[in-house]
């Protein structure tokens, strides 16, 4: 031990990334889950007049259990964020930067051009995260490759109609959970959920194995959807300077080393040892870049359960859960499809 | 290399292709450096102290050191020999102190001559040996207690009797010239004390490195338990090791006596510490099992250089025994540390990536419109021994349709014709067979990684062709051994051609030479005729696949990493040089074999990406990768995606075919077409394909290509 900082010198730090366990600890109930509803990019879940709607990629579905999605509504953009308020408004960003309420553009001011988040605040006020300052939405891996840390949270008062800037700085804040007189918000490329109130800023969950998304509420505590990830190599690479700047420089974005809402759909993908598949075997363990997780949060913020989609499996990538008619439905961007799993 | 080429990364292709950093990770594969950090210490020492002490390189002061170097020499290699054992002698100094006083008591009090004196105390030592022995040995009483209760008896018997006969040593007048001689005369120069070391020390050498007893010391010390289930007598060989340590400190008690003429009650005081920490300071374990008398000897310079010269710089005996004191502790920690990190180390630094900047490759995708594109057609492929095979890296078949492929077992499975539903062990070779081919006379040749060219007779005896070529000039690590013997080919007159694809990794860890890159790759010829085996080219990045031209005149050998195919001439003009008939392709190149219409099958085990290639320029990152994440996290070449390429002479792509889906045929090492169907092979898959070809000649077989129809 105490020749370790010595060595260190020599052989370099070891990179480490918090475990999968506790609550987090794998398992399929994710992959197993029967299918609510097949959606190709399945992003943003939300409860609307008695039903689900969801979006993917310039439309709005509304959704029906063993249905074909039923179309709504078509924009002009990819929708990046919406949100229902208990009123029956739709609130719908696009991934250009704009925001519709009840199909209505309303002005969000030059500052916001990356909405990745919505929330009506059982006031009626409307939160909104902008994940950056500097990409789109859609842009979320080259922000977290050029390690950006410039987004912001705003909120607009009911009968306002200016947003105001509650916070800033954030590295890509990507989910939001209205609570009593403040918002809880999770901030992906920190790993963690933030709560901003009357007392300031402060983390109220930290060290979180994967990439956190969207926050939905419960009738005890949240659900959490954690759209990828934590790993390893990804981690050396935010490390590694040079080789950084030329893999955003001269590769494709599908096959940089970062995280993914699905992997190994092509063979341009980056492959990790652990990821070779042995005798017809892709290890479940392995690392990857992609991931399916949802976790149930106490009214504490701290995880108690979870939901996975291990590396072997398909449906990764969850942008956001939803609780619904007693299930917990996940929406999966990278596997195309919707899941309704059993609250333990 | 273009001046478009930022200088950062000239200057990372200059560093890390021209300075050899793999060269540390193969020194330390050697034994010997265990000796680095004793022998900086001494150098250091020697340097200090001969700085600081004026005269210490004056010859006759040198003299004197070297006596008494002499003497605690040979007691220090006795302790190690016991350290060796896995036990400890802390009763060294009480035994040299009686064996001094029998010396001197058979000389001066008893007036005998100087040889009776020589075996007084000789016998001293080997009895208070043959004590600690018997306890620690057949008892097995603890070595630390035990000699340290013999330590202390010892000197309390010696303190009694210098007592009572100190003074009739001192009157008397017994004189010798032998005595005399022993103490203060030189044979060439060099005084008697150290030519009796030098003896002991190269007699104790020889014997525990060459001789029976002393294999058996080292591995009582290395695992008492294995040595004792491999049959190894441990008692007795611990009882042995305490009595040659008392015959040492015997020895050293009747130099010291001679020297001295003389005993006193200082005689042997401190001994035991100073002994202990020459041999662990010259690196023998202390838990026994590792060392050597080298170290033995380097310890011991060590710490009487240190001692002597803080005497004579003017420090106390507090100082001196502080010290030797941190000194020891020093010395345990780097030595447990050492001991434990070894390997990590090794690990850590043994991968030495290097730069290349790979050529843009048309692209695989399908729909690309490339020669290249890849499909899902092996998909399509039947299966054989799903689930029974593990690794089938070639396949190949027989006359009478039979097939066979090597495993990561290491055996040859031979799978019957016409339905290959049923199997049954061909032959068992060990290692891992991976290249096969069939001679004239119907054996079974194979590449066996990490053991050499094999071959199975019909009858399914097995036997070494060729495990070793000639040793390079510049290797440090010893190339001549074959390693990773992948794939081999038959020229018409029986020469066989094959490669070894690296020479820095076992053929289990052949995915790691992709993460190093370095051209280390040879082709080689087996010669029947009189059973020596050359090589023809080195430095090449992992040679892998193997084929014979259809005219027999040249042969086709791909080079993985670098995806290239490359042709070498057995005749004509060009006999003995190579030339690149394909290069830059999309995937990593594996073995080739002959195709009906007289064109060539090639396989991909793996597939390049952007990632990858770019990692491949930038080495010091590759470097700190597998120094900071485990294995498992590596980034890899994509080889979970392979396909199969047929090429013509020329190096033109007629056709590509693959498994997209990654379900039947992620990697693919190996192909073989026979009668109309390609069978496939894949080292890390649990299965052989068998596709039907379209427009393939039913017919034909590669005995027949080769051999001719018989």
């Amino acid at each position: 031990m105490i020749l370790d900082p010595i060595l260190d010198l020599f052989r370099g730090k070891a990179v480490t990334i918090p475990p999968m366990d506790g609550a987090f600890r794998p398992n399929t109930a994710l992959e197993d889950a029967p299918v609510f509803a097949r959606l190709a990019e399945a992003d943003n879940l939300a409860p609307w007049k008695g039903a689900v709607i969801a979006s993917s990629g310039n439309a709005l579905y509304r959704l029906t259990e063993g249905a074909p999605p039923e179309l709504l509504e078509v924009f002009e953009a990819p929708v990046s964020a919406i949100a229902t308020s208990s009123a029956g408004e739709i609130a719908v960003a696009l991934d250009d930067g704009r925001l519709f309420l009840d199909r209505e553009e309303v002005p969000t001011g030059s500052a916001i051009r990356c909405i990745t988040a919505l929330a009506f605040a059982s006031d009626g006020g409307l939160w909104l995260a902008n994940g950056s300052a500097e990409h789109r939405a859609s842009d979320w891996a080259a922000d977290l490759m050029r390690k950006r840390a410039s987004g912001s949270v705003w909120r607009r008062a009911p009968g306002k109609a200016a947003f105001e800037q509650r916070a800033s700085g954030l590295a890509f804040p990507n989910g939001l959970l209205p609570v009593a007189g403040g918002v809880v918000f999770s901030e992906s490329w920190r790993h963690r959920l933030m709560r901003l109130d009357g007392n300031g800023l402060r983390p109220v969950l930290e060290q979180i194995p994967g990439y956190p998304a969207r926050l939905a509420p419960l009738a005890e505590g949240a659900l959490l959807a954690v759209f990828a990830p934590r790993n390893r190599l990804i981690e050396l690479v935010l490390q590694e300077d040079h080789y950084r700047h030329d893999m955003i420089a001269e590769v494709p974005r599908p096959y940089w080393i970062a995280p993914a809402l699905a992997s190994g759909k092509s063979f341009l993908e980056p492959l990790q040892c652990g990821g070779i598949r042995t005798m017809g075997v892709h290890k479940p363990w392995a690392p990857s870049r992609s991931w399916g997780l949802v976790v149930r949060l106490d009214k504490a913020m701290q995880p108690v359960e979870s939901w996975h989609s291990r590396a072997n499996g398909t449906r990764h990538g969850i942008c956001s859960a939803l609780a619904w008619e007693g299930r917990i439905l996940a929406a999966s961007k990278g596997g195309d499809l919707v899941a309704a799993m059993e609250a333990g | 290399m273009s001046s478009s080429v930022p200088f950062r990364e000239r200057l990372q292709a200059l560093r890390y292709n021209l300075i050899p950093d793999h060269l540390i990770g193969e020194i330390l594969t050697k034994r010997w450096t265990d000796n680095a950090i004793p022998f900086l210490a001494l150098v250091a020492v020697i340097a200090i102290f001969g700085s600081a002490i004026p005269g210490f390189f004056n010859p006759f002061s040198l003299q004197e050191s070297t006596r008494q170097l002499g003497e605690f020499t040979i007691v220090v290699i006795g302790l190690t020999v016991v350290m060796l054992g896995g036990g400890i002698d802390l009763s060294v100094g009480s035994i040299f102190a009686l064996a001094t006083f029998a010396a001197v008591g058979c000389f001066f009090i008893l007036d005998l001559p100087v040889w009776v004196a020589f075996l007084g105390a000789l016998a001293t030592g080997a009895l208070c040996g043959a004590v600690n022995g018997y306890l620690v040995g057949f008892l097995r009483l603890r070595a630390f207690l035990t000699t340290l209760v013999t330590f202390i008896i010892g000197r309390a018997v010696f303190d009694i009797l210098i007592v009572q006969y100190g003074a009739a040593v001192q009157t008397s007048f017994a004189q010798s010239d032998a005595w005399d001689f022993i103490g203060d005369g030189t044979v060439m120069g060099l005084s008697v004390p150290i030519l009796s070391a030098l003896v002991l020390a190269i007699v104790t050498h020889v014997v525990l490195t060459r001789a029976r007893i002393g294999w058996h010391i080292l591995a009582v010390g290395g695992s008492r338990r294995s040595a004792h289930n491999a049959g190894l007598k441990v008692r007795r060989t611990v009882f042995l090791t305490y009595v040659f340590s008392g015959l040492c400190s015997g020895a050293a008690g009747f130099l010291v006596a001679c020297r001295l003429s003389g005993a006193g009650p200082g005689t042997g005081a401190g001994l035991e510490i100073l002994a202990l920490t020459a041999a662990v300071v010259g690196g023998n374990a202390l838990g026994g099992g590792r060392g050597s008398v080298a170290k033995a000897l380097m310890g011991a310079v060590i710490v009487l250089v240190m001692t002597n010269g803080l005497i004579r710089l003017g420090y106390g005996t507090g100082t001196n025994q502080m010290v030797l004191g941190l000194m020891l502790a020093v010395a345990v920690t780097i030595d447990i540390r050492w001991l434990k990190n070894r390997h990590k180390v090794l690990n850590e630094v043994y991968v030495a990536p290097v730069y290349l900047r790979m050529g843009d490759a048309q692209s695989a995708e399908p729909g690309s419109g490339t020669p290249y594109a890849l499909n899902n057609r092996l998909s399509e492929a039947e299966p054989i021994g799903l689930g029974e095979l593990e690794g089938p890296e070639d396949v190949i078949l027989d006359r009478d349709d039979h097939l066979y492929c090597g495993t990561r077992h290491g055996e040859i499975v031979r799978f019957f014709a016409p339905d290959y539903k049923r199997s049954e062990v061909f032959a068992h070779v060990g290692g891992f067979p991976l290249g096969l081919a069939f001679d004239r006379a119907g054996n079974l040749l194979s590449c066996v990684g990490a053991m050499g060219l094999y071959r199975i007779a019909p009858d399914r005896t097995v036997t070494r062709l060729s495990a070793e070529t000639k040793r390079s000039l510049t290797s440090v690590q010893d190339d001549a051994r074959l390693r990773d013997p992948n794939d081999l080919d038959i020229a018409p007159d029986g020469r066989i051609y094959f490669t070894d694809s690296t020479k820095r990794y076992d053929a289990h860890e052949w995915t790691l030479d992709s993460i190093e890159n370095r051209g280390t790759g040879r082709l080689l010829v087996y010669d029947p005729a009189d059973g020596t085996t050359r090589t023809l080219l080195d430095g090449y990045r992992y040679t892998n696949g193997v084929c014979m031209a259809h005219d027999g005149k040249s042969l086709f050998f791909s080079e993985s990493w670098a995806c290239r195919i490359h042709r070498y001439w057995i005749e004509g003009p060009r006999a003995g040089t190579a030339e690149c008939v394909i290069r830059d392709m999309p995937g990593y190149t594996d073995n080739i074999n002959r195709a009906s219409d007289g064109t060539y099958w090639m396989a991909w085990l793996g597939m390049r990406t952007p990632s990858f290639d770019l990692s491949l320029r930038h080495p010091a990152m590759r470097k700190r990768m597998t120094r900071r994440l485990p294995q498992d996290d590596w980034l890899f070449p994509n080889i979970n995606t392979g396909g199969i390429v047929k090429f013509d002479e020329t190096g033109r792509i007629i056709r590509t075919f693959g498994d997209l889906s990654g379900l039947s045929h992620p990697m693919v090492t190996s192909m073989r077409e026979h009668k109309g169907e390609l069978f496939i092979g894949g080292i890390l898959n649990n299965r052989i394909g068998r596709y039907r070809i379209e427009g393939a000649d039913p017919t034909w077989t590669g005995p027949d290509s080769y051999w001719g129809r018989t």
